[in-house]
């Protein structure tokens, strides 16, 4: 039988500097699926994404990401980029092509076309000669979302991607997370605040809270969430 | 005036072509120093080719040698991921400034030059360029600005955002390794020509001005470098006629047109809002 796991980490700890944020956490990730990584503030659920994308060093422990030729597509928190930086919201998600397009290599009409194609998806046509500075919150992370999604990853990992939206637009963002997943079969791992949005992503969800991370199911998130996190699990 | 640029070119014509490579090579480059920042990278670095040329001088070897090969020490150091440390970057790059800046007129004092010629060794003057100073500046500049441009994709995407860069497979602690060695070749090779302040003002006041013009990127570079070369061959001529300093005509009249350009983008804001006020005024009337 074909092995499903898409991530494996066994005894992964991770620590900035001297101070631990996550010891010993063991899990498995399975393809195809939404996950949402929740818990408080400062827990470690960007530190944890960022492990599973490569960016973080491991202090001890192994972590096994079985993703297919392309790396994941990955969605920044969207404060982390510049907004007085002179680019358009079209070349950033051409930023998504950079695999195939190089160094140098400008976008043929089919790659032009699949640029044209994530810009519709996302609503985004008539806003890509806007500078990322000129756009909103909400077009911001729909940006940052073409941008994961042209580059054709099977895999979407997004950190915190409703963060500052109003209600509309994070309806409207998850909404699209979930048609990622059912309609393309996108796996989409998230790092999530909101823990009632929670049950309707998933079906399990992962806590990421005292060093560690669990699974526990979507519902009890939402349950637990105006009480200590781990008291009654 | 033009008989004024017309003499300057027939007197001149060494420290022209100096003025005009050291303008497109900084004004391009500048447009990331600024982007990313790291505006006082480019001050510290002018300071420390500085100290190379006199470290230089006191081992009678050529200057660039000396200015380059501390200027990479310097960059090498700046390259350490300062994001976990105690201090930002800014206060290292503020200790090599503070250092560089002592220990060039140290190592001077004991070269038995005289003030005048250690001040034209250490923080050069654009209309003293001559052709040997000038080679040596297009041979030095030529690959730096050449690798620049062609490796502008990954270099942007680095600076524009970092982690996704990253994931997408480029090596950003390379690339930023790259540009500021570009950086600092360039810098040292234009700190020897046309002084720290100079080079300071290319990097800093003409892509600045650029950006307060456009937000499309390819804009951007194209202003810089038209008025780098504008800002260079009128401050000469100006300086020419009125028999003013070369270096300080020059940036005098780049801040010029960087205040302007301030005060034409206020003005440009005001009537967009004006014109805002008066739409929604119209559309509250119906």
């Amino acid at each position: 039988m074909k092995d499903n796991t898409l991530i494996e980490c066994i005894n992964v700890s991770i620590a900035y500097g001297i101070e631990e944020v996550l010891s010993d956490v063991n899990l498995k990730v399975p393809r195809g699926v939404v996950l949402p990584l929740i818990g408080p503030n400062g827990a470690g659920k960007t530190t944890l994404l960022r492990a599973f994308l490569g960016l973080m060093p491991l202090k001890r422990g192994t972590l096994r990401c079985h993703f297919a030729q392309l790396p994941p597509g990955y969605l920044p928190q969207h404060k982390k980029i510049d907004p007085l930086f002179p680019v358009s919201l079209r070349q950033i998600v051409t930023m998504g092509l950079y695999r195939e397009l190089g160094f140098w290599r400008r976008p043929d009409p089919a790659e032009r076309a699949r640029i044209d194609e994530a810009l519709e998806r996302f609503d985004l046509t008539e806003h890509q000669a806007k500078t990322f500075g000129e756009l909103s919150g909400g077009m911001r992370q729909k940006a940052l979302l073409a941008r994961a999604f042209i580059s054709g990853a099977d895999v979407l990992m997004l950190d915190e991607p409703t963060a500052g939206l109003d209600a509309a637009s994070e309806r409207y963002v998850l909404r699209h997370l979930l048609e990622l997943n059912r309609n393309d079969g996108k796996t989409i791992i998230l790092a999530h605040h909101r823990l009632e949005d929670v049950s309707h992503l998933a079906e399990t969800a992962l806590m990421v809270d005292r060093k560690t991370a669990k699974y526990l199911p979507a519902e009890k998130a939402w349950q637990h969430s105006e009480t200590h996190f781990w008291e009654d699990l | 005036m033009i008989e004024s640029f017309l003499e300057l070119a027939d007197l001149f014509p060494n420290a022209i072509t100096s003025g005009i490579i050291m303008s497109i090579a900084c004004s391009l480059i500048g447009v990331y120093v600024v982007l990313k920042r790291v505006v006082f990278i480019s001050i510290a670095l002018s300071e420390t080719a500085a100290c190379g040329i006199a470290a230089a001088m006191l081992l009678n070897i050529h200057p660039l040698i000396g200015s380059v090969a501390l200027t990479v020490m310097v960059v090498m150091l700046l390259s350490v991921n300062y994001e976990m440390s105690r201090i930002p970057r800014d206060a290292v790059l503020g200790v090599v400034f503070l250092l560089a800046a002592g220990l060039s007129i140290l190592l001077v004092s004991k070269s038995g030059f005289g003030l005048h010629e250690i001040r034209a060794m250490l923080y050069g003057d654009l209309i003293l360029a001559g052709s040997h100073d000038r080679n040596v500046l297009l041979v030095a500049i030529t690959p730096a600005l050449i690798f620049f441009l062609c490796f502008l994709r990954p270099i942007t995407y680095t600076f524009l955002d970092r982690d996704a860069s990253q994931v997408m497979g480029l090596s950003c602690r390379l690339w930023e390794i790259s540009f500021f060695l570009v950086l600092g070749l360039v810098v040292s090779a234009a700190s020897k020509n046309g002084g720290a302040l100079l080079v300071f003002c290319y990097l800093v006041a003409m892509p600045a001005t650029a950006l307060l013009l456009t937000r499309r990127l390819a804009a951007v570079f194209v202003i810089s470098l038209v008025v780098a070369i504008m800002s260079t061959l009128s401050g000469m001529t100006l300086s020419h006629h009125h028999d003013l300093p070369t270096n300080q005509t020059i940036i005098v009249l780049s801040c010029v047109v960087f205040a302007a350009a301030f005060m034409l983008r206020g003005l440009v804001l005001r009537l967009e809002a004006r014109g805002v006020r008066l739409g929604n005024n119209n559309s509250n009337d119906k």
